[in-house]
């Protein structure tokens, strides 16, 4: 096994190289003015410095927590009510133009709102995020839901499934791609809205932080901030769609994986 | 000088092997066929015996070791002289009944005036006069057959090369498109290279049948199809003539199914 | 006649938005929380005509769509441009392919402070960073939609006299319509979002610096009026692509 993905990952961080060498070089070349990009020697010590003195352990950790909460109960309460929709005619009915209408609104315009209600910190990131996951999940899951077979809901009653097993064992397991689809959108948003919380209201967070550091001039500081983010939120993608392979191997999507791959 | 003997396609020695996750897999081993000019001829045998393979190397779409002639000059990947009906006829979703049919004429820049002209007799060969501008998703299957049929013929290549072309048809739709293809097949007398699986198909439809050994892919037996053409289907299928062919072809068939059967479980 | 017209009509739903606002007058009027955080519905209705009489939401609403809207566009036409020639040449998938899976996943807005440093407070910044937003999906969309295209349909054109450049735009292009679109409807409320977040963090006018400047000053009316209006945006572009879909792409459905 490592045979074969090592020669793949030096393969496919070449360009990553490539690119970081070409950065130094307009950098130390002169080409372009170190103060507006500074060079990826000094943001790496400003990496090193900021992890040393637990300043971005400590900012990611509130960001990572706020995301986390509301991502959780997003996704909780999004494959309840999607469920519900998709079970109850006259639910859906009543539900519907509330979840079409926020579903388009772009969920960042809450967060003044938020600010007004809750003030300034935790509640007012997480309920952000709670708004943003909420809404992608519920569509998939309704979606998953409603697209399951008649037959696979035959074949389960004339196998005794009684009604109250109905949901979780066929509908929700039918539904389970879609819901996985959902989750990892709302997993993009939790992010994103979380970070704009903090840049629009909060005191702490790494959204603050990059903020604090561009409004301070310490640009090399807020470049190596920003990499954090997005090495996290890369590590982090790449395991939820690792757990995604692995619950979905029944799937049609997981042979086509293969495929694509091979 | 017109070589009367020459065939019109010509298979020399054509062998083609491709790598999967188990192995070099040998898909056909020194396969070689003539066709003669205006002849039916169909290819059957045991499923993944390279027969569709072969129907793809001699449409210019696969390579492979051993000379493919076309009255006698060796291909250089797809032309237009050869027309291919695919299995599930790939027609272009995002083109209209007409723009599908008048596909091929635009790309050999063939004048406006005269590619309607020829797409609208086409569209009444084929009997969908009116559905020109319904896009696929919106026939049936045995209309998508006809447009891809008409598509194919609207280039009016010297080579139709069929793979499969009933096999996603129902059995009644399959009947008629059978009756039609053979009709198209009498007036234009084009010669005919089609892949199939079903025995009934073949003998109806062909001159001659080759039977495809199981894999390496060979061709392992010849029958040659005297009826008479004449004959309406349902006096030719109750027939003791063809009933007695038809199960000379299906044994020969089942032999090779169950030889590759044996292959499978053994490799097993 | 009049019976079928009534049926068509959802009551149901039609009903549960009235009584939301029904119930969200109510509580303003019965003083259930301080009007600072929740003005009445008939106020903020109020504020809304008000705004949209002075003309100060039409100036936000059409520099804030203009900003959005140019992003898409380039975001649009480079990330067909990429995903296209990156599922023909291997050099150029080895090349890029990296940057996408780690841009991909990134929260784009965390950049917004390079973007103001590199371009400024104004629009250039934000038009930026709402293409850089948007072009990891585009070009993740296109790119394998390009792969998929069925060898038969290559075939099919090759057989049928076309050459390299009619693949290209006759064959592969148009196989990937379909999906360019999903991605972009994908994309504009990225846009959207990333539009009003900049705005609402880097001021320079447009939908969310009015709206972060009002909350600031307790304008609480003002807010929710702002925050319908987006809504309304939101809901009017998904329509209207719903629309384009159904009219221009029928031929891609099941």
């Amino acid at each position: 096994m490592p045979r074969t993905w090592m020669p793949k990952l030096l393969s496919r961080s070449g360009p990553l190289v490539l690119f970081v060498v070409f950065w130094q070089g307009i950098c130390s070349a002169g080409i372009v003015n170190v103060d507006f990009l500074p060079p990826p020697t000094s943001v790496g010590a400003a990496l090193l410095d900021l992890f040393r003195g637990g300043e971005i352990a400590n900012n990611l950790f509130v960001t990572l927590f706020r995301a986390a909460v509301g991502l959780v109960l997003g996704s909780v309460c999004g494959i309840l009510i999607g469920l519900m929709m998709a079970r109850s005619e006259a639910f859906r009915a009543y539900v519907t133009p509330i979840v079409g209408g926020t579903y388009s609104l772009p969920k960042s315009a809450l967060i003044p709102l938020f600010a007004l209600w809750f003030g300034i910190g935790n509640v007012t990131a997480i309920a952000a995020v709670f708004l943003a996951c909420l809404l992608p999940v519920i569509v998939n899951t309704y979606h998953g839901v409603v697209t399951t077979p008649k037959v696979l809901v035959w074949s389960a009653q004339a196998l005794g499934t009684v009604e109250r097993e109905m949901s979780f064992r066929i509908l929700l397991r039918n539904a389970l791609p879609d819901i996985l689809t959902g989750l990892r959108i709302a997993l993009g948003f939790s992010f994103v809205l979380a970070i704009s919380a903090e840049m629009i209201a909060s005191t702490n967070g790494i959204g603050k932080l990059i903020f604090l550091y561009g409004e301070n001039g310490t640009y090399d500081y807020m470049f190596a901030a920003i990499g954090c983010i997005v090495i996290v939120a890369f590590f982090v993608d790449r395991l939820v769609l690792a757990a995604t392979r692995r619950l979905l191997r029944w799937h049609q999507s997981a042979v086509e994986q293969e495929q694509v791959q091979s | 000088m017109l070589d009367l003997d020459r065939p019109k396609i010509e298979i020399r020695g054509v062998s083609k092997s491709y790598t999967s996750d188990h192995g070099p897999v040998v898909a056909l081993r020194g396969t070689d066929l003539k066709v003669k000019q205006g002849e039916f001829v169909s290819i059957v045998g045991p499923s993944g015996c390279g027969k569709s393979t072969l129907l793809y190397i001699v449409g210019g779409f696969l390579a492979a070791e051993g000379d493919v002639l076309i009255d006698g000059a060796a291909i250089s990947g797809p032309g237009t002289d050869r027309g291919v009906v695919f299995q599930e006829y790939a027609l272009f979703p995002w083109l209209t009944v007409y723009d599908n049919i008048g596909f091929g004429l635009e790309r050999q820049h063939v004048p406006r005036e005269e590619r309607a002209k020829i797409v609208e007799r086409l569209v009444g060969v084929i009997g969908l006069s009116g559905f020109e501008n319904r896009f696929p998703r919106e026939l049936s299957g045995g209309m998508k057959q006809r447009v891809a049929i008409a598509r194919t013929l609207a280039c009016d290549p010297a080579i139709l090369l069929l793979d499969e072309p009933f096999g996603a048809l129902d059995a009644q739709t399959r009947e008629i498109m059978q009756d039609e293809l053979l009709r198209i097949w009498l007036e234009t007398r084009k010669t005919v290279l089609m892949v199939t699986h079903d025995v009934t198909e073949a003998v109806y439809l062909s001159d001659r049948i080759c039977v495809m050994s199981a894999r390496p892919g060979q061709i392992i037996e010849e029958f040659t199809v005297g009826l008479d053409r004449a004959l309406a289907r349902e006096e030719l299928v109750v027939s003791p003539e063809f009933n007695a062919l038809r199960n000379k072809v299906w044994l020969s068939v089942r032999r090779q199914a169950l030889a590759a059967g044996r292959e499978n479980m053994r490799a097993l | 006649m009049t019976a079928q017209w009534a049926a068509r009509i959802p009551w149901r739903s039609l009903f549960s938005v009235l009584l939301l606002l029904l119930l969200w007058e109510l509580a303003a009027r019965a003083r259930l929380t301080p009007p600072l955080f929740l003005p009445a519905f008939s106020v903020v209705a109020d504020q809304l005509w008000r705004s949209t009489v002075d003309g100060t939401l039409a100036a936000d609403l059409s520099l804030s769509l203009a900003r959005a809207f140019g992003g898409l566009l380039l975001a649009t036409v480079a990330g067909v441009a990429c995903g296209l020639i990156m599922s023909r040449s291997r050099f150029a998938d080895w090349l890029i392919d990296p940057f996408v899976a780690i841009g991909f996943p990134a929260p784009k807005i965390a950049f917004l402070p390079i973007f103001i440093l590199w371009f400024g407070i104004e629009s250039m910044s934000k038009v930026l960073l709402v293409a850089f937003a948007c072009i990891f999906p585009v070009i993740i969309g296109t790119y394998s939609a390009a792969r998929s295209v069925s060898h038969l349909f290559i075939w099919s054109a090759m057989s049928l006299g076309g050459n390299r450049r009619d693949l290209f735009l006759r064959v592969i292009l148009p196989a990937c319509y379909p999906r360019i679109f999903t991605t972009f409807r994908i994309a504009v409320p990225v846009g959207l979002i990333t539009t009003f977040t900049a705005e609402m963090v880097a001021g320079g006018g447009g939908m969310g610096a009015t709206l972060i400047y009002s909350q600031r000053f307790f304008e609480s009316a003002t807010v929710f009026a702002y925050i319908v209006v987006m809504l309304g945006v939101g809901l009017v572009f998904d329509t209207a692509m719903r629309g384009f879909q159904t009219r221009f792409l029928r031929w891609a459905e099941e």
